[in-house]
């Protein structure tokens, strides 16, 4: 029998047995549109999470800190570094960071030292919190930042902001004002509008002139030392997606190695306020790598291990997530499944509900001279066909079960939004199909086993 | 061309077995056309359905074509069915939701032949049958005797050794007999297939060539076959 017949006498039931069709559709539908909905919730909160992650932990690089380990001997690649490595061979060295940039897959590694927290001064008064970073200034631009306005230079002094530090920036008696009022009354809206506002405020920071100030705490006066005048030689632009107020969360001051070294002798108070670059010659304390792509992290880490250094990863951040949304993922579509599998419990009373009107065609069927492989398969690819349909009606339910999802979170403001990615598609029309063949397979053979004579007998 | 030896046929009803055939034996030739003749209840259908292996008997053979059907499996058997056995249903057996053209084609569906074939010998058969008009409407649309002819052309699509009819007739009024039993005649004459006809009414079986009477399970005229193929006694009256 050819496949085109079988099909064809398949349809025509289906199109004549409209409540049967009716009913199995319902069910597959549904089962259906439960597992690509699960299946696409589960993707766009995974995708959702992963860019926040994304935004947070860069998933290219690698902090390399000095190892506290033992020292290990055959360090095959360390040949400059030896002499030093006598004296304390987990030294995060220059020698050392030489040699990670020649590695394979590193596209760039710098030293990116965190020098805490400082108040930036402008020349108009205004301030504004930032993060001082030391580093190497001209490998930024090799670790993906963008300038927005302006470049790198190597004059001394020269500071690079980014986005974020040009936004909000307040002189001190309105910002003081402000957290007075907010502090007197927190649930003004109208207060905390204004003061989102003030947080975006952008500034023209480009070619102007800063300066960075310490307090000093450990007194009771709590003295003030000013830096010496800096110059804005860039401004970074953001990553793509973020806005003005996320922007300006993040206010970071890149700040050459040897302006850090500047800054820790005209700020430090003797005392420790968090400002310790720390800049010894010829050794960091955190080297950032950034390597050609996620695959080559761990081959990476490990010769830099064998250099007697630490090396960390953010890549544990999306295997966790991957883990959580992996289990979702299949909560979801054990979810589907049993309702696929209830759906097919209806599949199998109409089916067989259908076999038995169809006795007496079936049994003519025979007499002509269809055997009983032919019968067991009209009934189940016409099963199958009902999975099909089935699947379609419920890939049509999820658009619209997704598109209501999105209505609803929509107005709740958040960037979350709902997408059926298209692989799940296939998926679920498989799950639907899958569940029209194993309801169909009893019913066919029940309707195979049909004899002729007592089916054609008329009582 | 078909030998019946030592059939016996017995149906349990409750616990007790009621034997309906008793030790039949009789040989139809190719190409003959042969009447099947008894009253209500003695044993016409069963031994028909015997023939066509449609169930087995309680002892003895049938050979169609020197198979012996007895043996045969039912997938065996359908391929049998298909290949050698036509079969003409009293209440025209037609599936309802195809078209005449596709019912009659709907044995070659079974042998997986190209829908162009098909619709070829389909147009033909319906042609001989005197309903040529009527391919593409449903059996509903059909009055009994048209129906009857979309059956017998169904029967003969596949061009089986034998068909056998089952009161091709038994639901027409006496002028539409007379036009199918015509028909049937015509296409034994014209095809030099075997048919062996099921019927209850004299006037039908004497129109054959031969008459097999039964009563009660008993075969009551085993007439002999003739030596050779004969011409006298046959034709429409
Ligand atoms: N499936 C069955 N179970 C039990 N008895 C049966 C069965 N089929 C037929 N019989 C019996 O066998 C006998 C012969 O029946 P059969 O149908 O062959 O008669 P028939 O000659 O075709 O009659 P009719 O002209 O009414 O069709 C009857 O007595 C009937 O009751
Ligand atoms: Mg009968």
């Amino acid at each position: 029998m050819k496949i085109r017949d079988i099909s064809r006498m398949a349809w025509d039931q289906v199109k004549r047995r409209k409540v049967v069709t009716g009913l199995c559709m319902t069910g597959i539908s549904i089962g259906c549109a439960a597992i690509i909905v699960a299946l696409s919730i589960g993707q766009s909160a995974q995708t959702y999470v992963t860019d926040q992650v994304n935004q947070n932990f860069k998933m290219d690089e690698i902090t390399v800190t000095p190892g506290g380990g033992i020292p290990s001997r055959g360090g095959g690649g360390g040949g400059s570094g030896e002499s030093n490595e006598n004296l304390d061979p987990g030294k995060l060295t220059a020698q050392k960071l030489e040699i990670i940039k020649s590695l394979n897959h590193v596209v760039a590694a710098a030293p990116f030292e965190d020098a805490g927290y400082m108040q930036m001064l402008t020349v108009d008064n205004k301030i504004a919190d930032v993060q001082v970073k030391a580093t190497d200034l001209r490998m930024l631009t090799e670790f993906g930042f963008k300038f927005k306005q302006g470049g790198v230079t190597d004059l001394p002094g020269m500071v690079v902001l980014n986005y974020g530090a040009t936004l909000g920036l307040i002189d001190n008696e309105t910002r003081q004002k402000l957290y007075e009022q907010l502090g007197a009354d927190p649930f003004n809206s109208a207060l905390m509008d204004q003061y989102n506002s003030m947080s975006t405020l952008p500034s023209e920071m480009y070619r102007q002139q800063v300066q960075l100030q310490a307090t000093d705490y450990s007194t009771s006066e709590g003295n003030i030392r000013l830096s010496s005048a800096l110059q804005v030689g860039g401004i970074l632009s953001t990553a793509e997606g973020t806005d003005d107020l996320r922007a300006s969360y993040e206010k970071i001051m890149y700040v050459s190695l040897e302006t850090a070294a500047q800054l820790t002798q005209q700020l430090s108070f003797g005392t420790n306020n968090g400002m310790t670059p720390n800049v010894e010659e010829n050794s960091y304390k955190t080297v950032t790598v950034k390597v050609d792509s996620t695959d080559n992290i761990k081959s990476v880490e490990a010769i830099i291990q064998k250099l007697n250094l630490n090396a960390m990863d953010n890549l544990y951040q999306q295997e966790m997530l991957k883990e959580q949304f992996d289990m979702i993922k299949m909560a979801a579509l054990g979810i589907g499944v049993f309702i696929l599998i209830i759906a097919s419990i209806s599949i199998i009373v109409a089916m067989t509900m259908s076999t038995h009107q169809r006795r007496r065609q079936i049994g003519i069927m025979k007499v002509l001279g269809a055997n009983m492989g032919q019968i067991r398969n009209m009934f189940i690819t016409e099963a199958a066909l009902l999975g099909l349909l089935g699947g379609l009606l419920g890939v049509l339910f999820s658009y619209l079960i997704i598109m209501g999802l999105n209505k609803l979170v929509g107005t709740a403001g958040d960037s979350l939004n709902f997408v059926i990615p298209l692989t799940t598609i296939p998926v679920g029309l498989a799950f639907a199909i899958m569940t029209g063949v194993l309801s169909g397979i009893y019913p066919a053979i029940s309707a195979s086993r049909t004899d002729a004579l007592t089916a054609i007998k008329r009582d | 061309m078909l030998r019946v030896e030592n059939i016996k046929h017995s149906f349990k009803t409750g616990n007790e077995w009621t034997t309906v055939l008793h030790n039949i034996n009789f040989t139809v030739n190719k190409g003959e056309m042969v009447a099947l003749l008894g009253s209500s209840g003695s044993g016409k259908s069963t031994m028909l359905n015997l023939m066509a292996g449609l169930m087995k008997p309680t002892e003895g053979h049938i050979y169609i074509a020197d198979h012996d059907i007895v043996q045969m499996g039912e997938n065996k058997l359908a391929e049998f069915r298909r290949k050698h056995i036509g079969f003409i249903f009293q209440a025209y057996e037609l599936i309802t939701s195809l078209t005449v053209r596709e019912n009659v084609e709907l044995p070659l569906v079974f042998q997986s032949i190209s829908p162009s074939v098909r619709k070829q010998k389909a147009l033909a058969l319906l042609e001989q049958v005197g309903i040529p008009d009527k391919a593409d409407l449903f059996p509903s649309q059909l009055s009994g005797g048209q129906q009857q002819r979309v059956s017998i052309a169904r029967s003969l699509i596949t061009e089986p050794s034998v068909i056998f009819a089952d009161e091709p007739t038994g639901n027409l009024d006496t002028k539409t007999e007379e036009e199918i039993i015509a028909i049937l005649l015509k296409l034994n004459q014209s095809l030099k297939t075997t048919f062996i006809v099921v019927t209850h009414e004299l006037e039908v079986a004497e129109q054959m060539q031969r008459t097999f009477s039964l009563r009660d399970g008993y075969l009551i005229n085993n007439q002999q076959p003739p030596a050779d193929a004969e011409s006298a006694e046959g034709g429409a009256g």
